[in-house]
């Protein structure tokens, strides 16, 4: 890629002489068959790194160290067989390669340039970091999967598989969401999808696993802490990797329309071969452990944390049920050879809204609900404050204009959720005989578990809130321009100055300069300039241009080509930087949660 | 005793907050503003040819052809029913991106609710046993 080998079919279709070396680099996955090389390479670190944990004696580590052998050898095959990154062209049409072969000493032809990267992705500088990231995330998942088969292999009991995998799952569910996060950021940001999330095929096929994850790691509290639910944790993980493989199967092999469809090929039975190899296997594995599994302990009453841990992986499940239902249904009636349907953004709005509300509900008081048993008159004192806090939020909203119910729903929970946890670590700091500022840090350090959580809850609460008031206050207007006049748009006066144009090294720009006003036109805020980009190969990538306020965003983007004048799409999100906020705080809880905690007995428990 | 006081306190606001959230949203106000309209149905109308897209989302020209097209029959007063029995026939189911509550559609919508239902009903019953 690199070195401009054009001889390479791979090299043709994804890069040309003038691509910069960033897009060489990140070309590398920005097709089916580098980024299954990418997988490969993370896969392998995940062994590496896994194999260095696992001494000689270790019978379990040996077992789940051969369950990833299983799994590598089918990405590896996969790479060598009908994902080849390095076939060889033997035709050229048009530039183009319409012939190849795997043999690498037959004669190979190639033109002195190649096609150029996907405009799509060779805009920004994510396309480096964005599918990495989501890879860490999807393949990290191998290793507790491994540990878990391997632990039902050997019929052993216990929580060993999931202590020694407890860093790999929280590590691994932290870096799909941040993934995901920079995904919807690219999208807004840049490359002017119109939203930062569209519940697209593929969008879901990250957000499943990620579900799925969650309720794990909750569950895995509650076995970790109390000895239960080890089958169902069990499934958990099962469901989580196979999810992983249906992502993929569904982004890579054509079987659904999506916007990130953007390489199809025939790997698409052999992973759905793969995939059903997973589910069958693992799941005969797990029936005929099935007397091995049950646990021991049983829950001493529903009103409990555990019983909130128990809630919450049900919403989850029912979540993900709901989304995996979207997501497949109209392949499901294309199979039945009825008429093609979509199933799109309002049903899964629709079905969120509900589930969200439930899920914070439950997270605000579950996390101060003490285990085995909780009675009423120790919980109530703990949320009735909280309460009052997540209403007064919820009363200025509304004071302020917000008028959507869904939307002042979820802050009032949303609210409810943060105070409940500022409560719970003012009351743990009270305790702690120290002075305020040392305390805070005792507090955080001395369960960097459960804080790590909480900071995440934080996140997540932080999030719905976002979410719901960039979606459901959003307005959208269109304007048509000449140079120089200007228009009130949404409680902006904007101003269309001059249209630009320039050539960069990979691509040709035009935009338009915008000057975005207070209403009245006088003071100015921000210049805006929305642009097309063309590169060597169609389509042109539109670039919106965004300004960041405090209490919302105002997104520009070009509707048609400027010249004298110009049609502009102008949309306002409310409080985006909160969903921004509160992705990154979700994912800086996970790592805390990982790193903050004290070295570990750094013996081995052998099994 | 002040801690009675600080209760009191509490509750007052609580109630005061929960009485302004529900005044201030109660009067929805059915004004059929045709801008608002035609955002809502191009959110729910895809772009037949734009991977999946919806007509807000999509900017491509085609897409745009079709958001006039919306505007012309939101200004000539047709109803949404209308307005989606118009894009169906014209472009095929596919471009309805909320599935209509018939046939197979029915399972999408019943599904996840008594999913929850009978969820909680196994946690509960295996608890008690």
């Amino acid at each position: 890629m690199l070195s401009h080998d054009f001889s390479l079919s791979y090299v043709i279709e994804n890069s040309s002489r003038t691509t910069p070396v960033l897009f060489l680099l990140a070309g590398a996955w920005a097709a089916l068959e580098g980024s299954i090389v990418l997988w490969g390479l993370v896969l392998a670190a995940l062994v590496y790194l896994v194999a260095r944990s696992v001494s000689a004696g270790d019978r379990l580590g040996l077992a789940a160290l051969s369950v990833m052998g299983v799994v590598s050898v089918f990405w590896f095959g996969l790479m060598a067989t009908v994902s080849n990154p390095f076939q060889v062209c033997t035709e050229l049409v048009g530039g183009s390669c319409a012939a190849t072969s795997w043999l690498p000493f037959v004669d190979s032809v190639a033109p002195a340039d190649g096609l150029g990267a996907n405009p799509l992705l060779q805009n920004h500088i994510l396309m480096a970091i964005h599918p990495p990231m989501l890879y860490v995330g999807y393949v990290g998942f191998t290793a507790p999967f491994a540990f878990a088969i391997a632990a039902m292999i050997r019929g052993e009991q216990g929580s060993v598989w999931l202590e020694r995998t407890r860093r790999w799952s929280v590590i691994a569910w932290a870096f799909l969401g941040f993934g995901m996060l920079l995904g919807a950021w690219w999208s807004y940001e840049v490359l002017g999808w119109g939203s930062y999330w569209a519940w697209d095929p593929v969008e879901n096929a990250a957000l499943l696993p990620w579900l799925a994850a969650t309720a794990f790691i909750h569950s895995a509290v509650v076995q970790r802490r109390r000895g239960m639910l080890q089958a169902w944790n069990l499934i958990l993980i099962i469901v989580t990797f196979s999810l992983t493989i249906l992502g993929t199967f569904l982004t890579r092999s054509g079987t659904i329309i999506s916007v990130h469809s953007f390489t199809q090929s025939d790997v698409g039975p052999l992973l759905l071969g793969f995939l059903l190899i997973v589910v069958v296997g693992s799941l005969l594995l797990f029936a005929s452990r099935a007397q091995l599994l049950s646990s021991a302990a049983r829950l001493d009453s529903l009103a409990s944390r555990e019983g909130a841990f128990l809630l919450n992986n049900l919403i989850l499940t029912v979540f993900g049920l709901a989304i995996l239902m979207g997501t497949l249904y109209p392949v499901a009636l294309e199979a039945m050879g009825r008429a093609r349907v979509s199933v799109g953004t309002p049903y899964y709005n629709r079905v969120t809204l509900p589930i969200a509300a439930l899920l914070l509900l439950a997270m605000g008081v579950g996390s101060i609900t003490p285990y085995r048993s909780a009675r009423w008159d120790v919980v109530w004192p703990r949320i009735a404050a909280p309460l009052a806090v997540g209403l007064v939020v919820g009363a200025v909203s509304v004071l302020f204009g917000v008028d959507s119910v869904p939307v002042v729903i979820l802050i009032v929970l949303g609210g409810f959720v943060i105070a409940t946890i500022l409560e719970e670590f003012r009351r743990q700091t009270g305790k702690v005989d120290a002075r305020r500022t040392t305390a805070f840090a005792k507090v955080l350090r001395r369960d960097p578990g459960y804080w790590g959580g909480q900071i995440a809850h934080i996140g997540v609460a932080l999030l719905a809130v976002g979410i719901a008031a960039s979606s459901g206050l959003a307005s959208r207007d269109q304007v048509r321009l000449t140079a120089g006049s200007s228009a009130t748009v949404e409680g902006y006066c904007i101003v269309y100055e001059e249209a630009t144009s320039r050539m960069e090294p990979n691509r040709a720009v035009v935009g338009a300069v915008i000057s975005l006003r207070n209403i009245d036109c006088t003071g100015e805020i921000e210049t805006l300039e929305p642009v097309f980009n063309s590169y060597a190969r169609p389509p042109a990538v539109a670039t919106p241009a965004v300004h960041t306020g405090l209490t919302e965003d105002v997104f520009v983007a070009l509707a048609t080509v400027p010249g004298d004048d110009v049609v502009l799409d102008v949309m306002v999100f409310p409080l985006m930087w909160v969903l921004w906020a509160g992705g990154l705080v979700m994912v800086g809880g996970g790592m805390w949660a990982v790193f903050a905690r004290k070295p570990q007995r750094k013996a081995v428990i052998r099994a | 005793m002040p801690s009675a006081v600080k209760r009191l306190v509490g509750w007052g606001m609580a109630i005061v907050s929960l009485i302004i959230i529900v005044v201030g949203l109660l009067p929805v106000s059915e004004e059929a503003d045709p801008d608002q309209r035609r955002l809502e149905l191009s959110q729910r109308i895809a772009c037949p040819w734009c991977d999946g897209q919806s007509l807000a989302e999509s900017d491509s020209q085609v897409a745009q052809d079709l958001v006039v097209i919306l505007r012309e029959k939101i200004e000539a007063g047709w109803t949404d029913a209308q307005i989606y029995d118009y894009f169906a026939s014209s472009y095929g189911e596919q471009v309805l991106l909320d599935p209509p509550l018939s046939g197979w559609g029915v399972a999408l919508w019943a599904l996840p609710a008594p999913a929850l239902v009978v969820g909680g009903a196994v946690i509960w019953r295996r608890q008690r046993t």
